[in-house]
């Protein structure tokens, strides 16, 4: 083990005892190979039972480890302490959501929003079901970026418009309706652009970018979501100048 | 059933990163346009009034203090301006091959437009550099 140490700064709410969440120091041993994640269960293993997170996979795929690491929302599973300690790490809750208890924070607002941009693939329920859709490669790269989305929700930690307008639908969201409306075998584009060409949708986002910054998978949800701005204004041109024509 | 902690966002939140600072930066650049646009209204006014009012308001404008906060506004107005052309190519992809186009030759090539168009401004007003 070589002998370094490292302190980890976390912060700590326990719900039961009504206080306001403060930070708990904790000296632990550390190898390069180590990541924040492997720091929290050395501590959750051999000082401090109590501590609370989540994580499941250990390999970026699930998408639930997500903390503010140093300040920056991360996958504790994909950071190196090596890469972000200068003597201390200091593991935060992801910002913008409501604490739960230590760093583990309430996601089911994100879920009301992520439901309301129909995330699956929509079908007139007249047309025939039963024959096969066929896709070509290119039809799968048209949604495969938008598609590599975890729901780990770093992009809304690092969004200061959700953090401002908790009502903003959001980037993660936004991505995946147009991964949905960029599906050939789709035929929902119209009710999500309605759902997203409203005051709590896209047209709140300004651009900031962070999300596509701190997006581990590289989602790009600030481009999907300008994507989506000019979807939904081609929409609503359509329908001022052709009421009859069909929306996409 | 416990108790959530609400979130709080920090008065601060945007000296977090250069990221937030250069947005914050760009989002006071729209403001200063606006600062701009009526400095520019105004002017048009003064020259409605006649040549006093005019000549008033411009040696106003030339004065040290309103030169410097003048110059202020500009850095920002600029940097609007820049940052935006950054955006293009990533919220537009331009594609006319099987890749986009890459961000900054989008933002190279608006520049350039930006530069000639300026002078051609420039020379039109002044009837030469
Ligand atoms: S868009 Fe990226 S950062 Fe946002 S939830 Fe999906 S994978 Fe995570
Ligand atoms: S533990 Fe699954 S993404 Fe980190």
């Amino acid at each position: 083990m070589a002998g370094r140490d490292v302190v980890f700064r976390v912060k700590r709410y326990r719900p039961e005892s009504g206080g306001k969440p403060a930070y708990q120091e904790y000296r632990i041993p550390y190898r390069d190979d180590m990541v924040v994640l492997d720091g929290l269960n050395y501590i959750k293993d051999y000082i401090d039972p109590t501590l609370t997170y989540r994580w499941s996979c250990r390999m970026g795929i699930c998408g639930s480890c997500g903390a503010n690491v140093n300040g920056t929302p991360r996958l504790t599973c994909g950071t190196y302490i090596r890469d972000v300690h200068k003597g201390t790490v200091t593991v935060d809750p992801l910002a913008n959501f409501p604490i739960l208890k230590d760093l583990v924070v309430d996601f089911d607002d994100f879920l009301t929003k992520l439901a309301s941009v129909t995330p699956y693939i929509v079908r007139e329920e007249s047309g025939d079901l039963s024959k096969e859709f066929v896709q070509y490669p290119e039809d799968v790269e048209a949604y495969r970026q938008q598609s590599l989305c975890i729901n780990c929700m770093l992009c809304y930690a690092a969004c200061p418009v959700f953090g401002a307008s908790p009502e903003f639908v959001g980037p993660a969201a936004s991505a995946l309706a147009l991964r949905y409306i960029r599906d050939t075998r789709d035929e929902g584009a119209d009710q999500r652009l309605a759902r997203l060409n409203t005051k709590s949708g896209i047209w709140e986002c300004t651009f900031v970018g962070e999300c596509s910054v701190v997006c581990p998978k590289d989602v790009d949800p600030a481009a999907a979501i300008q994507t989506l701005k000019f979807l939904a204004t081609m929409r609503h041109m359509r329908r001022l100048l052709m009421p009859g024509a069909p929306s996409r | 059933m416990a108790r959530e902690y609400p979130w709080r966002r920090r008065a601060g939140w945007w000296l977090q990163n250069r990221r937030y600072l250069a947005f914050q930066l760009r989002e006071l650049g729209g403001v200063v346009s606006a600062i701009y646009g009526l400095i520019f209204l105004n002017l048009l006014r003064t020259l409605r009034a006649g040549e006093s009012a005019y000549t008033a308001f411009v040696d106003m404008m030339r004065t040290p203090p309103i030169l410097y906060v003048n110059l202020v506004l500009f850095a920002l107005l600029v940097w609007h301006a820049v940052t935006w052309f950054m955006l293009i190519g990533k919220s537009q992809p331009i594609q006319f091959t099987e890749r986009p186009l890459p961000w900054r030759a989008v933002f190279g090539v608006n520049v350039l437009l930006w530069i000639g168009v300026s002078g051609a401004v420039v020379y039109l007003i002044f009837g030469g550099f």
